[in-house]
């Protein structure tokens, strides 16, 4: 066999080996189990190589068939993939491949943001590039009222919790503009945000900014944090209805992974 | 016939993939190249074109930017994915929660999976000094109190077909006393109802575990108090800990067909799991 042979035999073998780990890093969710049409919708591949992955995997004991044979489970032997010494992932490093799948989509700044008391605080994001855009600083704090992501943390908390945070909070001056918040108008927004499963925000003035927040869900339906993403209005309302599909299950997968922990104010339970 | 070769070296660069994943799990720092070969006798080529196969899919990323490498996010969430398979992980969430908040201690819920006890659920105690158990451990069943306290109340038949599968598969995993000292370690146990571990950093204090049995009396699980919770040579449990046994057997026999383990269908004898034998507090015996 001449190199450049072995150089194609080599490179056909790790494109399998690599089609292998992708069809078992599906299973890594919340999900019940997957049967081959399934997977291969979900990963782009024919069926003959879904098939071919899963015989693997099988094989090597990371996934066992269903006992009615047709679907497949994680197996057993994924209790050998483990390493005391290495710690669980966290909330940001569970987000990170999702800011940045979110970022590629829209080509618009992302943040994650989780809830500290009273304020959203920023532990992740991208900034784009492109000419206006939000500030995405890891570490500082904004009230719940005046973004989306904060809003969104709002919303999906009880109405008693809601009504004390205003009266805490009021007046809610809102950023830049030194205009009043009304409790009415949070509370309007909020119903809207509960309705849709996630915040549309437009935020008007010179440079009108469109803001979209989603919720991410712990394995309780807690709130972990919130990612959102968010532009000059003019730039991203041209292409976010057409995004909002991708977007909408680029968060749904990364839901079904942070589904799988309790958020961190569970302190007491092992993570 | 090709197309049969074909396939068996694609299963061959699969398994050096996983062999050498395998190994980073089994390591204690992270690991380079050469150290990977060495220690699998597997050409620096195969393992390099194995580790950045493993790195581009997430499954283990480099080291602080050295060229080592540590398990990666995909390999615990695919753990996290397997338990949340037990329903026995969801619904003994509150008990848990409860009883650590009760005692004070870290408890732990081990399920059985054939021949071995699995960690799937546990809380941390309120005090400032606690044992950091982590989910997924996996032990044979003669290997600490919470294991051993599901094999003390096995048939002697299956204790029997269980004796058979450690010698042949972990035959340097056996009991140091042998399995006759075993035994009758087992049936101190039974008589109990409980197990008990002595803590070396705890003097004259134990951590405790019960069995979790059934609507038929087969064990399926253990709860395990971490703490020092039981002067050594006491016989009394804490009455939190047995109410939190008894509604675990309770919410078990009402939806027997629920709590039965996903791997239900596979023969003990099938489930083959190999992890490293514990490092943890708990270093073996049943007391």
């Amino acid at each position: 066999m001449n190199s450049a042979t072995e150089e194609t035999g080599d490179r056909r073998q790790n494109k399998a080996t690599a089609r292998i780990l992708a069809v078992l890093s599906v299973f890594a969710s919340d999900a019940a189990g997957y049967g081959v049409t399934e997977l291969s919708n979900q990963l782009g591949m024919t069926k003959n190589m879904v098939y071919r992955a899963l015989t693997t995997l099988v094989d090597q004991g990371y996934l066992v068939r269903d006992p009615t044979g047709q679907r497949y489970q994680l197996g057993f032997r994924v209790l050998e993939l483990q390493n005391e010494n290495t710690s669980e992932p966290d909330f940001r490093e569970l987000c990170s491949p999702y800011v940045d799948k979110v970022f590629q989509l829209t080509g618009e700044s992302v943040s994650l943001m989780v809830r500290a008391g009273d304020y959203a605080v920023f532990i992740d994001g991208v900034e784009t590039r492109r000419p206006g855009t939000y500030r995405t600083q890891i570490g500082a704090l904004r009230p719940l009222y005046a973004n989306a992501s904060g809003r969104v943390m709002l919303a999906f908390s009880s109405d008693e919790e809601i009504d004390e945070y205003i009266l805490r909070n009021s007046p809610m001056t809102l950023p830049a503009s030194d205009r009043e918040l009304a409790p009415g108008a949070l509370w309007t927004q909020l119903h809207e945000i509960r309705q849709l499963g996630y915040a549309r925000m437009l935020r008007p003035g010179a440079l009108p900014m469109l803001a979209i927040a989603f919720p991410i869900w712990d394995m309780d339906r807690r709130l972990h944090g919130v990612l959102s993403t968010g532009g000059p209005n003019e730039r991203l309302a041209v292409e976010i209805d057409h995004l909002m599909p991708k977007l909408l299950a680029t968060i749904d997968e990364l839901c079904h992974r942070t589904q799988l922990y309790a958020a961190d104010t569970q302190q007491w339970e092992m993570l | 016939m090709q197309a049969r070769s074909a396939r068996a070296v694609i299963n061959s660069s699969a398994s050096h993939v996983f062999d050498v994943l395998r190994f980073i799990c089994t390591w204690p720092v992270p690991l380079g190249v050469t150290e990977i070969s060495r220690q699998l006798k597997l050409p620096a080529s195969t393992v390099y074109r194995a580790l950045i196969t493993l790195e581009e899919a997430d499954y283990i990323r480099r080291y602080r930017n050295t060229p080592r490498f540590e398990l990666a996010p995909t390999p615990h969430l695919l753990n996290r994915a397997l338990f949340s398979r037990f329903e026995l992980h969801h619904a003994s969430r509150p008990l848990m929660r409860s009883l650590a908040q009760a005692t004070g201690e870290t408890v732990s819920l081990w399920a059985r999976l054939g021949w071995f006890a699995l960690r799937i659920g546990g809380a941390f105690g309120s005090r400032d000094v606690y044992h950091r158990a982590r989910l997924g451990e996996t032990r044979l069943l003669h290997e600490g109190a919470a294991a051993s306290v599901i094999l003390a109340e096995l048939s002697e038949a299956d204790l029997a077909s269980y004796r058979r599968f450690v010698d042949k598969h972990f035959p340097e995993r056996r009991p140091d006393a042998g399995w006759d000292a075993q035994a009758q370690d087992l049936r101190l146990v039974r008589t109990r109802g409980f197990a008990t571990i002595p803590l070396p950093m705890a003097p004259g204090f134990d951590a405790v575990a019960i069995p979790i049995r059934n609507e038929s009396g087969h064990p399926v699980a253990s709860i395990m108090l971490d703490g020092p919770v039981l002067r050594s040579g006491e016989a009394e449990l804490d009455p939190c800990a047995l109410q939190a046994r008894d509604d675990l057997e309770v919410m078990i026999a009402l939806d027997p067909a629920a709590f039965l383990s996903p791997f239900a269908h596979i023969p003990a004898d099938g489930l083959l799991i190999r992890t490293p034998s514990t490092s943890d507090t708990e270093t073996g015996g049943s007391g």
